[in-house]
C-alpha cells in the first residue's frame, strides 16, 4: 500500500520542477523570438511576434546540424555500448570474483581517471594521428569509452555488491559457469543500474566537446557540441540561432531520458524480485 | 537478458562499419570559419579551382572564436599535423606560431612591391627578422561610437579627446537622468579586447608599449595617466559603471543597441547589427576614430585586429599553398570581399577602387585604420600570450581598484621584463 | 603468473581466470586512453620542451618548484577546493531530497522526474553560458525579475565581485548537478525492499525515522558513490569557470583546471601545465584513497 502524496510533497515537487526548467523554458523561448525581442529592454519575457525564422534559417542554411546530431547519436550509442559492457564485466569482477589486487585495480582505474580530460588532448591527438583514429566514429568511441569506463565501473560494480550473493551461489552449485550467472541472472537483476548507468554515459558523451573537437577534424564527422561551436563569430554570440540549435541538439537526450526514465524509475519490481 | 550480447554486436558492427578515414594527399585543406571571412570562401574558393582544376580544396570550418580555434591549432601543429595545409590566423599569432615553427616563411614567394599593397600594422605583426609569415587578409580595429541623436539633443559636439567625452557624457546623463542609461561602455572584462583598449589609451597620450631603446615601457609617465583615467572614468567621473568589468565586446553592443549607452569603444563589426532595420538605435547613431588626449591630436588609436592567412610548415603541398595563398590576397578577390561581404580588406590599394563606393563604410573604417595600433606579438614572439596575460591582470587590478594605476604599471612592467628576459 | 594458480581450488582458479578475463577490455581500453596520456604527463612535467628543432631537456623539479612558488597557483588550488567544499553538500542533500521525492506517488510523476532530471542532460558549455546571460549586470533576466519584485534595490553584480562570482558559480553547478545525484541515489532507492518499509509503517515509524533508520542506511551505498564521482568531477571543474566568468573576476574563479588549460594552450607551456595536472591529479587521489577504503566491499 503506497502511502498517498501529501500537500508538502505537491508544494514541492512543483517547485523543484519549475526551477530544473526555468533555463530550458527560456531558451526554448529564446528560440522562439526574433532578434530585436532577444536583444531588446526591457527583456522582452513572452515571445512578441512568435516566429519561427530561426529554425528555418537553421534547417535551410545550416542543414549540416543534423548530420552533426546523427553523428553524435551513432557516438554515444556506441560509447554506451561499449562502456556498459567492458564495465559491466569488469565491474562484476572486482564486485563478485574476488579477484587479487581487486583494490589496487580499483584504485588505478578510479586514479586514471582523475585527470581533467582537457589535459589529455595533446597526448591523445598525438597517438590517435599514429594509429590513424583521427575522424573516426571507432576512434571517437573508444576515447569516450576509456574516459567514462571509470566511472561506469565503479557505479557498476557498487551497483552489483548490493545485490544478494545467495542466488548466484545457487547458480554456482548447479555448476553455471560464471559467464553464463553474469549474463542470465546478474545482468538482468541490475537492470536499473544498467539503465541508469547507460543513461548517464550517454549523455556524458553527447555534451563531450573537448575531445570531440580535435579528434573529429572533418566537418562531417563532427558531433553536436562541436558543431554548435561553429556559431559564434569572433566577438558576436548569436543567440538566436545558438538558442535555436541548442533546443534541436538536446531534444533526443530529452526523448531518452523520457523513455528511460520509465524503466529506472517506474517499476516497483524491477530489479527486486524477491 | 542478452544485454551484453547486444551490446558486443552493436560493438562489432561499428568496428567495421565506420574504419578510420584518411585525408588524401593531392586536396588541400582550406581551414576559415563560417561566421567571419565565410561568405567569401565559397565564391574564391571556386574561381580558385576553376583557374586550377588540378588542385581541389576543401573547406574546413573551425570556430571563429579565436580561442577555440587556437585549441585545434596548438594540439595539430605540436603533433605536426600536415593538414590544415592554409589557414587563418588571428593577428597577434604570427609571431608565436612562427617561432614555434609552425607556420613557414612566405618571403619567397613575395616580391616587395607586392607586399607594399597591404596593410603595413599587420604585415609587421606577421614579420620576424627578416621573414614575413603570413599575408593580411581582412582587418578589423576598434573604434568609437556615439548617440548623434543625444549629443544634438544638448548641443554637443562629437568629443575628440577623452576630456570632452568625460564632460559631454555628464551632461547628457545628468539632463536624461536616467538610470538606465551609461555615459560609456567597452569590453573591460579580462580579455584580449581590455589590453586593446588599454592601448588605444596609452598611444592616445603619447605613449607606447616598448620605447625607442626596445625598453618596456608600460609605466611611462603617460601610460600611468592613460591607466588613470581609465580607473577615473569608473569611479571618478562614474559616467560608467561597474557591469563593464564584465563586458566582452558583444555585450556592450547589446546595451549600446538597447539605446543604454552614449559612448561605446569596440571593435568595428558592431556597426552591421547597430544599423539593421530592427535595431532600436538605428540611424541614431555614428562612429569616429577613438579620441586622443587633448594636446596628442594626431596620435594612432585604433587598436588593430585582423586575421592573416598562412601556410602549415608541414603542409605536403606546399606549391599549390602558396597559389591558393596567393589568390585569397589577389586584388579581385580582396574587392569582392569588400563589396560583396563587407571585409575590410587586408590590401591597402583596393580602397581606391571605384567598386569600394558600394560600401562608404568601409572607406571610413579605412581611414581610422590608417591610424592604427598593433599589439606586440611580433616584437615579443612565443611570448607574447604571457605578457597579454600579464597586462590583463593588472590592467584589471588597477580597475578593480586592487592597486593604483600606477602599482600596477610598475608591476606589469617588472613581470614582463622577467618575461623577456631583459 | 601460474604459480599464483597451483596453490588455489579449482574453483578459485577458474574464478581467477575469468575475472582476469572479464577485466581485460577495460584494462586495455584505459591503458590507452587514460593510462598512455598520463604516464607521459608525468614524464613531462620533469622535462622541458624544446620548440622548432631545440632538444627536449630533463629540467628535474623546476617546473613544480616555480608552481609551488607562484601565487596564481595556490589561488587555483584554493579555488577549486572552496568550490568543491560549497558545492558538493548542497548536491548531496538537494539530490537526496530530490529522489525520495521521486520514488513518491502522486499525480503527474512521469513528467515531473522528466523536468527534475533534465538540468544535468543540458551541455555544461552552454548552460555556462546561458546563465552568464541570465546573470548579467545590466540586462540579465535575473537582475530584472529581482528589481520588479523589489528584492533588490539595485543591479546586482552577480559575475563581477569576486564572492558573488564565486556563489553564482555555485549556483549553476547545483542546479545542474542536485539532478544527477538524484538518479544516483535513486537507482539505490529502487532496491530498498518494499516490505521493509510496510514492517516499519506496522510498527508506528513516523517519516522521519522511516528515513534514519530505513532508507538512510540502506542507501549508503549510493550515496557514497554519487559522492565519489561527483567530488572528482568538481575538483575538475573546467568548462563551468572557462564559459561563466572565464576564470574571473580576477582569478576569483580561477580552478586548477582553468590554470592548468591556460598554461598550456594559451602559454604552450606542456610542461608546467604538465606539472599542474600531476598536482591536480595527487589531490585527487588522496580524497578518493579514502573513498575507496571506505567503500570497499566486506569480505
Amino acid at each position: 500500500m503506497e502511502r498517498r502524496a501529501g500537500k508538502g510533497t505537491y508544494i514541492t515537487v512543483v517547485i523543484s520542477v519549475v526551477i530544473s526548467f526555468f533555463p530550458i523554458v527560456w531558451l526554448i523561448l529564446t528560440s522562439l523570438k526574433n532578434t530585436a525581442g532577444i536583444y531588446s529592454w526591457p527583456p522582452q519575457y513572452w515571445p512578441d511576434p512568435f516566429t519561427l525564422e530561426n529554425y528555418i534559417y537553421i534547417f535551410t542554411e545550416t542543414p549540416e546540424l543534423l548530420r552533426y546530431v546523427v553523428n553524435s547519436f551513432i557516438v554515444g550509442v556506441g560509447c554506451t555500448a561499449l562502456t556498459l559492457t567492458a564495465g559491466g564485466m569488469a565491474g562484476y569482477a572486482l564486485a563478485r570474483l574476488r579477484l587479487r589486487f581487486s583494490t589496487g585495480l580499483m584504485l588505478m582505474i578510479l586514479s586514471v581517471s582523475m585527470f581533467p580530460p582537457i589535459a589529455l588532448l595533446p597526448s591523445l591527438f598525438q597517438s590517435f594521428v599514429n594509429l590513424g583514429f583521427l575522424n573516426s566514429y571507432l576512434g571517437l568511441i573508444v576515447a569516450h569509452t576509456g574516459l567514462f569506463l571509470p566511472y561506469a565501473v565503479f557505479m557498476l560494480a557498487s551497483y552489483f555488491a548490493t545485490l544478494p550473493v545467495e542466488i548466484e551461489e545457487a547458480a554456482q552449485i548447479d555448476g553455471m559457469g560464471f559467464l553464463q550467472i553474469f549474463t542470465s541472472i546478474v545482468a538482468p537483476l541490475s537492470w536499473p543500474g544498467f539503465v541508469a548507468t547507460g543513461l548517464i554515459i550517454f549523455i556524458f558523451s553527447w555534451n563531450e566537446f573537448p575531445l570531440a573537437l580535435v579528434l573529429m577534424t572533418q566537418d562531417a564527422m563532427r558531433t553536436a557540441p562541436v558543431g554548435i561551436s561553429l556559431y559564434p563569430g569572433e566577438f558576436a554570440f548569436p543567440w538566436e540561432t545558438i538558442s535555436t540549435a541548442t533546443v534541436i541538439a538536446i531534444i533526443p537526450i530529452l526523448v531518452i531520458t523520457a523513455i528511460f526514465q520509465k524503466q529506472i524509475l517506474g517499476g516497483l519490481t524491477a530489479g527486486t524480485g524477491k | 537478458m542478452r544485454f551484453p550480447k547486444i551490446a558486443a554486436a552493436v560493438s562489432a558492427a561499428l568496428l567495421s562499419a565506420f574504419a578510420p578515414q584518411y585525408a588524401t594527399a593531392e586536396d588541400l585543406i582550406l581551414s576559415i570559419g563560417p561566421r567571419g571571412y565565410g561568405g567569401v570562401v565559397p565564391d574564391a574558393v571556386a574561381s580558385f579551382q576553376e583557374a586550377n582544376p588540378d588542385i581541389s580544396v576543401e573547406w574546413l570550418k573551425i570556430s571563429d572564436v579565436p580561442s577555440e580555434s587556437r585549441k585545434l591549432y596548438v594540439t595539430s601543429f605540436t603533433a605536426k599535423a600536415p593538414t590544415p595545409d592554409v589557414m587563418t590566423v588571428d593577428v597577434i599569432w604570427p609571431g608565436e606560431f612562427a617561432k614555434r615553427g609552425w607556420i613557414a616563411p612566405l618571403s619567397e614567394h613575395f616580391e616587395a612591391d607586392e607586399l607594399q599593397n597591404f596593410n603595413s600594422a599587420l604585415l609587421e605583426a606577421a614579420t620576424l627578422g627578416d621573414e614575413f609569415y603570413g599575408v593580411p587578409l581582412f582587418v578589423g580595429g576598434t573604434l568609437f561610437f556615439y548617440r548623434k541623436d543625444l549629443l544634438d539633443k544638448y548641443d554637443l559636439p562629437v568629443p575628440a579627446t577623452w576630456e570632452d567625452v568625460i564632460a559631454s557624457a555628464k551632461v547628457v546623463l545628468e539632463g536624461e537622468n536616467d538610470p538606465d542609461l551609461v555615459g560609456f561602455t567597452s569590453m573591460w572584462a579580462k580579455i584580449e579586447g581590455l589590453f586593446m583598449n588599454w592601448l588605444s589609451f596609452v598611444y592616445g597620450n603619447g605613449g607606447t608599449f616598448f620605447d625607442e631603446n626596445g625598453d618596456v615601457a608600460v609605466n611611462s609617465p603617460e601610460a600611468i595617466h592613460a591607466m588613470q583615467t581609465m580607473v577615473d572614468i569608473l569611479y571618478e567621473h562614474k559616467i560608467a559603471n561597474e557591469g563593464i568589468l564584465n563586458m566582452r565586446p558583444d555585450d556592450a553592443r547589446t546595451l549600446f543597441q538597447q539605446g543604454r549607452a552614449v559612448f561605446m569603444m569596440v571593435q568595428d563589426f558592431v556597426h552591421a547589427p547597430l544599423s539593421a532595420d530592427d535595431s532600436p538605435v538605428d540611424g541614431k547613431f555614428d562612429f569616429r576614430r577613438i579620441p586622443t588626449f587633448a594636446g596628442h591630436e594626431d596620435a594612432p588609436t585604433t587598436a588593430m585586429g585582423g586575421f592573416l592567412i598562412a601556410m602549415n610548415a608541414n603542409s605536403e603541398n606546399k606549391e599549390a599553398a602558396v597559389k591558393l595563398i596567393k589568390h585569397l590576397t589577389s586584388y579581385d578577390r580582396q574587392l569582392w570581399a569588400a563589396t560583396e561581404a563587407s571585409k575590410s580588406p587586408g590590401r591597402v590599394d583596393v580602397v581606391s577602387d571605384e567598386g569600394m563606393q558600394k560600401v562608404p563604410v568601409l572607406a571610413r573604417f579605412g581611414e581610422a585604420f590608417a591610424k592604427g595600433v598593433v599589439r606586440p606579438s611580433a616584437l615579443t614572439g612565443n611570448a607574447y600570450p604571457k605578457v597579454s596575460d600579464v597586462m590583463q591582470i593588472e590592467i584589471t587590478n588597477a580597475l578593480h581598484q586592487r592597486k593604483t594605476a600606477e602599482e600596477a604599471m610598475n608591476d606589469a612592467a617588472e613581470q614582463i621584463n622577467l618575461i623577456l628576459g631583459k | 603468473m601460474s604459480q599464483i594458480l597451483t596453490t588455489l581450488s579449482p574453483l578459485e582458479r577458474r574464478r581467477q581466470r575469468v575475472g582476469i578475463g572479464f577485466i581485460t577490455p577495460t584494462l586495455l581500453i584505459i591503458a590507452l586512453i587514460l593510462v598512455y596520456p598520463v604516464v607521459q604527463s608525468f614524464v613531462m612535467s620533469f622535462q622541458q620542451q624544446g620548440f622548432a628543432g631545440d632538444e627536449t631537456t630533463w629540467v628535474g623539479t623546476r617546473h613544480y618548484d616555480a608552481m609551488f612558488a607562484s601565487s596564481r597557483f595556490w589561488n587555483a588550488l584554493t579555488v577549486t577546493v572552496v568550490f568543491t567544499l560549497i558545492t558538493i553538500p548542497v548536491e548531496l542533500a538537494i539530490g537526496l531530497g530530490l529522489a525520495i521525492l521521486m520514488n513518491e506517488s502522486f499525480r503527474g510523476k512521469g513528467f515531473a522526474r522528466l523536468a527534475v532530471l533534465f538540468p544535468w542532460a543540458f551541455p555544461t558549455a552552454l548552460n555556462a553560458l546561458m546563465w552568464r546571460w541570465m546573470y548579467n549586470a545590466d540586462y540579465g533576466i535575473f537582475n530584472d525579475v529581482a528589481l520588479k519584485a523589489g528584492v533588490i534595490a539595485e543591479p546586482v553584480n552577480w559575475l563581477g565581485d569576486a564572492t558573488l562570482a564565486m556563489m553564482s558559480m555555485a549556483v549553476v553547478s547545483i542546479w545542474k548537478t542536485s539532478s544527477f545525484m538524484a538518479l544516483i541515489i535513486l537507482a539505490g532507492l529502487q532496491a530498498i525492499p518494499r516490505d521493509l518499509f510496510e514492517a516499519g509503517r506496522m510498527d508506528g515509524m513516523n517519516r522521519w525515522q522511516e528515513f534514519t533508520q530505513i532508507t538512510l542506511p540502506l542507501l549508503r551505498g549510493s550515496i557514497l558513490v554519487a559522492l565519489v564521482i561527483r567530488s572528482m568531477d568538481a575538483l575538475r571543474t573546467f568548462e563551468l569557470p572557462f564559459n561563466l566568468t572565464d576564470g574571473g573576476p580576477v582569478a576569483a574563479t580561477e580552478t586548477l583546471s582553468l590554470y592548468a588549460y591556460k598554461t598550456i594552450f594559451e602559454f604552450v607551456e606542456f610542461n608546467s601545465g604538465a606539472a599542474i595536472v600531476v598536482v591536480q591529479f595527487a589531490v585527487i587521489f588522496a580524497l578518493s584513497l579514502i573513498y575507496v577504503f571506505a567503500l570497499r566491499p566486506k569480505d
